[in-house]
C-alpha cells in the first residue's frame, strides 16, 4: 500500500511538472514529459463512435495519436485498458468551482468607475477570483467531469466565466479559456439596492444595461468612464449564457435576445418540455438540468389535496424533457449543477434514457454539445488529436447501470476513482498447498472480497481467511491448524490476466517456502442486490410515463389546444351594445374568429358565398343570452413575479407584458366569469408605475401569444397615499411624500421626456439620409453620434407624442384635476382615471377631459382617501357622459363582474344596457379596442359569451365563453375537464405511492398558497 | 312615513298617497338640513309606539316558506300576524302596503369585525386586534363602534344583525351579538359575549412564496406541534378552572372561557383545511367544550359525518371567493352552500375576509349565488337569516317571521338577493321603524342636485 501511494504521487508530481507554469522558474532538474499510452481499450472517441482494441497517446495533456494497437512508442507509458471503456472527460457548462460565494450582506460596491446599479457588474471576471477548490472538484471528477465552465453565480449582468481544467493545479494551470462567456440572469442577487425589486424589473435593468453598453462602445466615454459598461460591451461577442429560472423564462430571454439581434445561451429549469413548441422555435441553444423533482408523500388523503396536479405532472414528466427536446430537434447539454448528491447524476441520466432519450445523444449533451457552446470543440468533449487529455476509464457503457468510473485524467493528470480490479477474485477455487488440495471459497464485494477456505469432502472442516486483492496482487492468510499444517499459512502471488488461475511463493508454519496455487472451478454467484429500493418496482415506475403534456400543465389544462369553430347561436337575446340594442329571439353566427352575422332569422346562405358551404354547428340558445366577452379594464391576474416596481417614484421602463404568467389558473376562472380580455396593469406603489399589456385570455397558450397584436401602449400613473407611502408605517424618505410633490414629480418628469424628444428629433434630423426612419429602436453600432437611449424617458416620450395612453389610479378630487392640469399644460391627455372613487365630484371637468371613469361598484373605507367614495359613483359619472367602466383589481371579483355592472342599476339606477356596457363596450372604448371588441357586431371579435340567463341577474353562468372564435371555456368541457383533472391526479397519486414504496425519495406535501396581486402588492412575494 | 297618522286598513288610494307624502317629508328634511352631510349619523329609531301591517306582496319567512299576497303585523317590537293578507282580523295603526313587494327577515351578519375598525389603513380607526396570543377576555362589546359610518351602509341593504368579532391572535377574544341601529353599546347588544373566537393553526405550510414555492419547512410543523400544545394547556387549565364557582384567585382569561365548558358561550373556530377542521373539531369535543361551530369550512364537505355527530355548525367563509386550490372546481366556492346543504350540515353564510366592514353589505348577493349553484332562494336566504340566528343562538326572537318573534325584518322593492333588484325601502328592528339614510346616500343627492339641468 505503501509503495502504491508513494508511486501515484510521483506520478502526479511527474506530470504536472510537464505543465508547470511556462513562465515560472525552473526548481530542480526539468522534468521531461513522457508518452502515456491507453492500450486495448474500447475508446469512444466522439459520440456514436466506437473503436475497438484501440490506443489512444497523450503527451504534454494532449491527445497525440488516436489508431490501432502497436503505434505506441516503446518507450511509452502503457495503461493496458483490456476490456475497459476510454470516453472523453465530460465538460460541466454550469458551475461555480472555485467562485468566492456572494456575501450575505451584499458586496461592497466595487471600487473604481463602476455601473450605477450593483446588480449589474460585468466587470466581473471569474479568471480574476478563481480559487481551486479540490473537494468539489474531486466530486466533479468521480462522475467523470474534467472541465467547467465556472462563474460567479450573483447577479444580473454577472461578468464572464473561464473554463477550468479539473487537473488539480493552480489557477494559472488550470484555466484554460479565461473568459469563455458572458452570464446573465434575471436575479439581483446579493445587490442589496432596491431596484429592482420585480422580475419585470429585472428585464428592464438588463435591457438598460445593453443599450447602455452600445451606447458606451460609440461615444459615452466621452461623457463618462464606466469599467462595466465597458466590459459589458466587450463581452456582447462572447457566447452569452442566460439563466431562466422557469419555461416562460425562456422565452422572455429570447424577447431580449430579437430586441438586440443577440442570441443566448439559455440555461433552462428542466421543465421546457411543457412549453417546448415555443421554445425551439427561439433557436436558443439549452442547458438543461439533471435535476429532477422527487416524489410528494401522498399517502394521507388530505395531504394529498395540498399537491397541485402541475407539481404531480412534472413529477412524472420532467424526466422525458432531454428526449422530447432531442426528438423535437432542439439542441441541449447537461448540467449536473444543484445536484443534491452529484453520485445521483448518472441514474437520472438513466431514468432519462429509460423515458426515450438517446445514449449517444445523452453522452453529447455532455461531452460535445458544452465543448461547442464555447467555441473548445477543438479541445473538449472529444478523443481526438490536440484535444486535451481529458479522458475517463470507465468498466462499462457509462449508462449501463453496472459502470464503474475508475479513472478520470484531466489534462493528462490521472486521478484514480476506484482502482480497476484485475480479474473479479470471487468464485470457487482449487487451492494448491505443496501436495494437499483444499477448496477456496471467495465472496463478498468486488473490491472487499472475503474468503473460506475448506476441506474438500469434509464441508464441516472450514476457516475463514483473511483475502487482499490489490492490483493483479493476492495475499492470502489462514490458520492451517484444522487442515494440518499447525499454524498461520501465509501466500502470495499473482493473478493471471483472464486466466482464473493464481500462483505465487508462500511461507507455511515453520518457516518453509512453497509455491502454490489456485485454480478457478465456479465463477462468481450474482449476489441479490441488497439496495433497500425495489429495482423491479423502480423499473416498470421510472419507464416512459403514459401521462400527456397539457396546455398549461396543470389543472384544466388540454393535450391539445382548440382551434377558431365555426358556430350560429339561434333564438337568443343578444345584447349588441350597438345601434340594434337588446335583440330578442335572434342569431348570431361566428367564423374564423369574427362575427359573420347577429340579427333575427339568420340566413346562412347570403352569410358564406362560397360554393360549398362549410359545416355550421347550430346551437340553440332559446331562452339564454348573448353578448361580447366582458373585459376587465383593472386586472392583475396572470402576472408572475411582481406586480410593481415601486423602488423608485418613476418607473415608466418595466413593462407588465414582460412578465405575463400563462399559466395563472384565474385565467381559466376568469373565462369562467365570462372575461374575454383584460389590461394588466403595473401596481400603484410609485406615480409613474410601468407599462400595461393588454391581454386576451387565450388559455393554453403562452404570454407573448396572449398579447392583444396592434394593441395601442398603455402606462399606469397613480395618485395619493400609495405613490407617497402614507400608509408605511413610518414617514418615507423617498420623494413624493405629499401631493403637492406629486404633482411636481409629475411636471418635472414630463420636462425631461420633452427634453429628450427633443435631443432624439435633433439628432435624427442630422443623421444622414439613409439611416434615417428607423427610430429610436434600432442600436446600431454603426450610427454616429446619437443620444443614449433611455427606457423611462421613451415610454414618457411615448406619451407626449399620444402613442401610449395613461391609466392612473386615483381617488381624490383634488389629485384629479391636478393631473388633468398637468396634461393640459404639457400637451397630453389622461386616458384613464382608474378607481377614481370621488370621480362622482369632479365628472363635468372629466367629461371635458375626454376621460374614461374605471370604478369600483362599492368599495370603499379601506384607506383614509376613499372616506367618500359612494357606490352612486358609476351612475353619476355614466350620467353626466363620461365614459365609465367598472373593474375589479381582484382576481375574485373580476370573474362576478356581471354581478358588479348589476350594481349600477341599483345605486343610482343606471338602465341594464348602459350598466352592461360598462364592463363590455365601455372598457373596449378605454384600451382603444372597441374597433374590434366591445359588442357583437359583424366584422368584430368573436369574443362571444353565452348566458343561462340575462347576465346581469344573479343566476346568470357563462355556458360558453369564445375568444378570438375559440371556445376557451365551456360548462359541459369543464366537466368532463374536472374528471380528467380528477382521474390524473387519481392516476399521479397512486404511482407517486408506489415509487416511495419501491424507495424513492419523497417529502412532505405543501400547499401552494396561491398569492394575488392587487395594487399595493410591494416586492416579488404578496 | 313615521309621520303618518292614519288608522286602521283604510283605502288603497288613501295608502298611496302616504307613500307619496313620506317620501315628500324624507326629501324635504334633507333639504332643511344640510349641515348634517357627513357628520352625524341617522338617528336611531325610538321603540314602536303604534301598531304596523305591511300589507301585500310576498313574505320569505326564512325557514323556507313563502307566502303570496301575504301580510305581517307587529306591535311593541313582536310579531303578531304572519300569513295572507286576506286572514288579517286585528287593527293596525299604520299600514304600509307592499304589494308587489317583498318582506324578508333582517339579515344576520356573523363573524365580523364591523364597528371595531373604520378605516383599514387608519390604525387609529382599529379596534379589533390587541398584542396577545390568547385573549378570550377581549369583549368585542365594550369597543364596539355603534356611529360607526359603515354601519348605515350595511343596514341599508337589509342587514339588521351582527355578531361583532375579534380579530387576531390564536384566541381572539370574546363576540357579541348586536343589532345595527343604537344609541350605545348597551342598548345594541342582542345577546352579549356569545361566543369565544380562535383560530386553529394550519396544517400545512411552506417556505418560499407561491410563484417560487420552497420546501416544506419542518421547523414549521414543529412550531406548529409547539402551538398546539400552548392551545391543549390552555384548554385544560380553563377546563378545571371551570369547575369550581370560586376561585382564590381571579384570572381574566379563565374567567372568560368557563363559559365554554359551562354552556354559556359557544366556541367558533376558524379552519378551512379538511386536516384542521377533523383535529379542531375533535380538540374542542375531548376538552368538554359544549358547543362548536367552525367559521371557514371550506373543507366542512368532506367531514359530515364528524360534523353531524359532534353537531357542530359551520360559518361559511364567503362564497364570493377563490378556490383554496388550483385544482379545486372553479365554482367550488359559489357551491359549497349546496354541498353543505346536501351533506345535512348545518350553515350559515359568513363575510370573513378582506373588505369584510364594508363589503358586508353583499351578504344577500352570497345567498343569491348560491342559489345559482344549487340552493332553492328561499334555503339560501335562510342561510342569512333563521340558519344564521341558530348558529348564533338567537333564533328564540330572531332569524324568521313567525309570530312572537321580534319584528326585525325588512321590505325590499325586488328580489333582495340579486343586485339589479335588491332595494330596501323600509326596515324594522324589533318594531323600530329605521331611518335608512346614510352618507352615501346623501353625498349621491348632493351630487345629483349639482348636476341637475335646470
Amino acid at each position: 500500500m505503501r509503495f502504491r501511494s508513494y508511486a501515484l504521487s510521483l506520478a502526479s508530481l511527474l506530470s504536472a511538472a510537464c505543465f508547470a507554469q511556462k513562465n515560472a522558474p525552473v526548481n530542480g532538474p526539468a522534468d521531461k514529459s513522457r508518452i502515456v499510452a491507453f492500450t486495448h481499450a474500447t475508446v469512444h472517441p466522439s459520440p456514436g463512435k466506437t473503436l475497438t482494441d484501440a490506443t489512444v497517446l497523450v503527451q504534454d495533456g494532449r491527445i497525440l495519436r488516436v489508431g490501432q494497437n502497436g503505434i505506441a512508442p516503446a518507450d511509452a507509458v502503457v495503461y493496458d485498458l483490456q476490456g475497459l471503456h476510454l470516453w472523453p472527460g465530460l465538460v460541466e457548462p454550469y458551475s461555480d468551482l472555485g467562485m468566492p460565494a456572494p456575501d450575505g450582506n451584499g458586496q461592497p460596491k466595487p471600487a473604481g468607475a463602476r455601473f450605477w446599479n450593483p446588480a449589474v457588474h460585468p466587470a466581473v471576471q471569474a479568471v480574476r477570483s478563481y480559487v481551486p477548490d479540490e473537494d468539489k472538484a474531486a466530486s466533479l471528477r468521480a462522475q467523470g467531469f474534467t472541465t467547467v465552465i465556472t462563474h460567479r453565480m450573483d447577479g444580473i449582468a454577472r461578468g464572464t466565466s473561464c473554463a477550468v481544467l479539473l487537473g488539480g493545479r493552480n489557477a494559472n494551470e488550470d484555466i484554460i479559456a479565461p473568459d469563455a462567456a458572458a452570464h446573465f440572469s434575471f436575479s439581483k442577487g446579493s445587490s442589496k439596492d432596491a431596484y429592482p425589486s420585480s422580475l419585470m424589473g429585472s428585464i428592464a435593468l438588463v435591457r438598460q444595461a445593453i443599450y447602455d453598453a452600445r451606447w458606451y462602445a460609440m461615444q459615452g466615454q466621452r461623457e463618462q468612464s464606466d469599467a462595466d459598461l465597458q466590459a459589458l460591451s466587450d463581452q456582447l461577442d462572447l457566447p452569452l449564457v442566460f439563466e431562466a429560472s422557469d419555461r416562460n423564462d425562456v422565452l422572455r430571454i429570447a424577447s431580449i435576445g430579437r430586441e438586440f439581434g443577440l442570441h443566448f445561451i439559455v440555461k433552462g429549469a428542466g421543465d421546457e418540455y411543457a412549453r417546448l413548441g415555443d421554445i425551439l422555435a427561439t433557436g436558443q441553444p439549452l442547458i438543461v438540468p439533471l435535476v429532477l423533482p422527487e416524489a410528494y408523500d401522498v399517502e394521507d388523503p388530505y395531504e394529498a389535496l395540498e399537491v397541485g396536479l402541475a407539481k404531480l405532472k412534472h413529477w412524472e414528466l420532467a424526466p422525458t424533457n432531454p428526449a422530447r427536446i432531442a426528438e423535437a430537434g432542439g439542441s441541449f447539454a447537461f448540467t449536473a449543477q444543484g445536484l443534491k448528491d452529484p453520485g445521483a447524476m448518472w441514474d437520472v441520466l438513466r431514468r432519462m434514457v429509460r423515458c426515450g432519450l438517446d445514449s449517444t445523444t445523452a453522452i453529447a449533451a455532455l461531452t460535445t454539445v458544452p465543448a461547442a457552446l464555447f467555441h473548445l470543440e477543438q479541445r473538449l468533449g472529444v478523443i481526438a488529436p490536440g484535444a486535451d487529455a481529458n479522458l475517463i476509464i470507465s468498466s462499462h457503457h457509462l449508462l449501463n447501470e453496472k459502470n464503474t468510473i475508475h479513472e478520470t485524467w484531466c489534462g493528462g493528470q490521472r486521478f484514480v476513482q476506484k482502482p480497476i480490479p484485475g480479474e473479479d477474485p470471487r468464485g470457487t477455487f482449487d487451492l494448491n498447498l505443496r501436495s494437499s488440495i483444499l477448496k477456496l471459497k471467495v465472496t463478498g464485494a468486488l473490491d472487499k472480497p472475503e474468503a473460506e477456505v475448506s476441506q474438500p469432502g469434509s464441508e464441516g472442516v472450514r476457516e475463514k481467511a483473511t483475502l487482499e486483492v490489490v492490483r493483479g496482487g493476492v495475499t492470502l492468510v489462514f490458520n492451517g491448524d484444522r487442515f494440518g499444517f499447525k499454524g498461520p499459512v501465509r501466500l502470495n502471488g499473482s493473478i493471471h490476466p483472464r486466466g482464473g488461475i493464481w500462483d505465487g511463493q508462500g511461507q507455511m508454519p515453520g518457516g518453509e517456502w512453497i509455491a502454490w496455487s489456485a485454480v478457478r472451478q465456479a465463477g462468481a454467484q450474482t449476489l441479490p442486490n441488497k439496495d433497500k429500493k425495489d429495482k423491479a418496482a423502480l423499473d416498470s415506475l421510472w419507464s416512459a410515463p403514459t401521462g400527456q403534456v397539457w396546455f398549461p400543465l396543470g389543472a384544466y389544462g388540454v393535450p391539445m389546444l382548440p382551434d377558431t369553430e365555426l358556430v350560429v347561436f339561434r333564438h337568443a337575446t343578444v345584447w349588441t351594445n350597438g345601434p340594434q340594442g337588446v335583440l330578442r329571439d335572434a342569431d348570431v353566427c361566428i367564423a374564423q374568429g369574427r362575427i359573420l352575422g347577429v340579427g333575427q332569422k339568420l340566413d346562412l346562405g347570403t352569410l358564406f358565398t362560397e360554393r360549398r358551404r362549410p359545416t355550421v354547428m347550430e346551437i340553440d340558445a332559446t331562452g339564454k343570452h348573448i353578448t361580447c366577452g366582458i373585459i376587465d379594464e383593472h386586472s392583475h391576474i396572470a402576472i408572475t413575479r411582481g406586480v410593481n416596481e415601486g423602488s423608485q417614484a418613476i418607473t415608466a421602463e418595466v413593462r407588465i407584458g414582460d412578465v405575463t404568467d400563462p399559466e395563472d389558473v384565474d385565467i381559466y376562472r376568469n373565462l369562467a366569469g365570462g372575461v374575454t380580455a383584460v389590461q394588466q396593469l403595473h401596481g400603484s406603489a410609485n406615480p409613474i408605475g410601468g407599462q400595461s399589456a393588454l391581454t386576451k385570455l387565450r388559455w393554453g397558450q403562452n404570454g407573448e401569444q396572449m398579447h392583444i397584436a396592434g394593441a395601442d401602449g398603455f402606462i399606469k400613473f397613480a395618485l395619493g397615499e400609495n405613490v407617497k407611502q402614507s400608509n408605511w408605517g413610518s414617514e418615507g424618505s423617498r420623494f413624493p411624500q405629499t401631493r403637492m410633490g406629486v404633482e411636481q414629480l409629475m411636471y418635472d418628469a414630463f420636462h425631461r421626456a420633452k427634453e429628450y424628444h427633443a435631443e432624439w428629433t435633433l439628432a435624427e434630423a442630422a443623421r444622414p439620409k439613409q439611416a434615417k426612419g428607423r427610430g429610436r429602436s434600432a442600436p446600431e453600432p454603426s450610427t454616429a453620434l446619437m443620444p443614449r437611449r433611455d427606457l423611462e424617458l421613451d415610454a414618457l416620450a411615448e406619451i407626449l407624442e399620444g402613442r401610449r395612453a395613461i391609466t392612473c389610479h386615483s381617488y381624490v378630487q383634488s389629485e384629479v384635476a391636478m393631473l388633468m392640469d398637468v396634461a393640459d399644460s404639457m400637451g397630453f391627455k389622461v386616458n384613464t382615471f382608474t378607481h377614481i372613487l370621488e370621480g362622482y365630484k369632479v365628472a363635468p371637468r372629466m367629461k371635458e377631459h375626454g376621460v374614461t371613469a374605471s370604478t369600483f361598484s362599492d368599495w370603499w373605507a379601506y384607506k383614509m382617501e376613499v372616506g367618500d367614495a359612494i357606490p352612486y359613483n358609476a351612475a353619476l359619472l355614466n350620467e353626466a357622459g363620461v365614459n365609465t367602466c367598472i373593474n375589479s383589481d381582484d382576481a375574485e371579483m373580476s370573474r362576478r363582474l356581471n354581478q358588479e355592472a348589476a350594481k349600477a342599476m341599483k345605486y343610482g339606477g343606471a338602465s341594464a344596457e348602459d350598466a352592461w356596457k360598462m364592463v363590455t363596450l365601455n372598457p373596449a372604448k378605454a384600451l382603444h379596442l372597441d374597433a374590434r371588441m366591445g359588442s357583437v357586431e359583424v366584422g368584430k371579435d368573436a369574443d362571444i359569451v353565452l348566458w343561462s340567463a340575462n347576465p346581469l341577474s344573479i343566476e346568470a353562468k357563462a355556458e360558453m365563453t369564445f375568444v378570438d372564435g375559440v371556445r376557451r371555456f365551456d360548462l359541459k368541457q369543464d366537466t368532463e375537464l374536472r374528471k380528467a383533472t380528477g382521474a390524473e391526479r387519481e392516476r399521479l397519486i397512486t404511482k407517486m405511492i408506489a415509487a416511495k414504496k419501491a424507495g424513492a425519495p419523497a417529502s412532505k406535501a405543501e400547499r401552494k398558497d396561491k398569492g394575488h396581486w392587487h395594487c399595493e402588492t410591494i416586492g416579488e412575494e404578496p | 312615513m313615521r309621520s303618518a297618522g292614519a288608522v286602521g286598513s283604510g283605502s288603497r288610494q288613501l295608502q298611496q298617497t302616504m307613500g307619496v307624502a313620506a317620501s315628500c317629508y324624507c326629501l324635504l328634511a334633507t333639504v332643511l338640513l344640510p349641515l348634517a352631510l357627513n357628520a352625524q349619523k341617522p338617528t336611531p329609531a325610538p321603540a314602536q309606539a303604534k301598531s304596523i301591517l305591511l300589507k301585500g306582496g310576498t313574505v320569505h319567512v326564512g325557514d323556507g316558506t313563502v307566502i303570496d299576497d301575504a301580510a305581517v303585523g307587529f306591535r311593541n317590537g313582536a310579531i303578531d300576524f304572519v300569513g295572507h293578507s286576506y286572514g288579517v282580523t286585528a287593527a293596525y295603526d299604520t299600514t304600509i302596503i307592499t304589494t308587489d313587494q317583498h318582506i324578508y327577515p333582517g339579515l344576520i351578519l356573523p363573524d365580523n369585525s364591523l364597528g371595531l375598525h373604520e378605516v383599514d389603513l387608519v390604525r387609529a380607526t382599529s379596534d379589533e386586534d390587541d398584542t396577545g396570543e390568547m385573549e378570550p377576555e377581549l369583549r368585542a362589546l365594550s369597543a364596539y363602534n355603534t356611529d360607526s359610518r359603515i354601519i348605515p351602509t350595511v343596514k341599508s341593504n337589509g342587514v339588521l344583525i351582527a355578531q361583532v368579532t375579534p380579530r387576531g391572535g390564536t384566541i381572539a377574544g370574546t363576540s357579541s351579538v348586536v343589532q345595527l341601529d343604537a344609541w350605545d353599546n348597551a342598548s345594541a347588544a342582542i345577546r352579549a359575549d356569545d361566543g369565544v373566537h380562535m383560530t386553529w393553526p394550519k396544517a400545512f405550510q411552506r417556505s418560499g412564496w407561491w410563484a417560487e414555492p420552497g420546501d416544506t419547512d419542518k421547523s414549521k410543523g414543529d412550531e406548529r406541534a409547539k402551538r398546539l400544545t400552548n392551545i391543549e394547556d390552555f384548554f385544560r387549565k380553563a377546563a378545571a378552572y371551570a369547575k369550581a364557582s370560586t376561585h382564590a384567585e381571579t384570572d381574566l382569561r379563565m374567567e372568560a372561557m368557563s363559559g365554554l365548558f359551562t354552556g354559556t358561550k359557544t366556541l367558533f373556530i376558524n379552519a378551512d383545511g379538511a386536516q384542521d377542521i377533523q383535529e379542531s373539531v375533535l380538540f374542542a369535543s375531548v376538552m368538554g367544550v359544549k358547543r362548536t361551530v367552525i367559521v371557514g369550512g371550506y373543507d366542512a364537505w368532506r367531514l359530515p359525518d364528524l360534523l353531524r355527530e359532534k353537531k357542530v355548525d359551520v360559518i361559511l367563509r364567503r362564497v364570493h371567493g377563490l378556490p383554496m386550490r388550483d385544482d379545486d372546481d372553479v365554482d367550488l366556492p359559489y357551491r359549497l352552500p349546496t354541498l353543505l346543504k346536501a351533506k345535512g350540515i348545518r350553515f350559515c353564510l359568513g363575510y370573513t375576509g378582506d373588505m369584510e366592514r364594508m363589503g358586508s353589505r353583499n351578504l344577500a348577493f352570497l345567498a343569491g349565488t348560491a342559489s345559482a349553484y344549487g340552493l332553492s332562494k328561499e334555503d339560501a336566504l335562510q342561510a342569512i337569516t333563521l340558519d344564521a340566528a341558530r348558529v348564533l343562538g338567537i333564533d328564540q326572537k330572531y332569524g324568521s317571521l313567525v309570530v312572537g318573534k321580534s319584528a326585525t325584518l325588512f321590505i325590499s322593492t325586488g328580489d333582495a338577493l340579486d343586485m339589479r333588484t335588491n332595494n330596501v325601502t323600509h326596515a324594522f328592528i324589533d318594531g323600530r321603524h329605521l331611518d335608512l339614510d346614510d352618507h352615501q346616500k346623501k353625498l349621491y343627492r348632493q351630487y345629483k342636485r349639482r348636476y341637475a339641468k335646470p
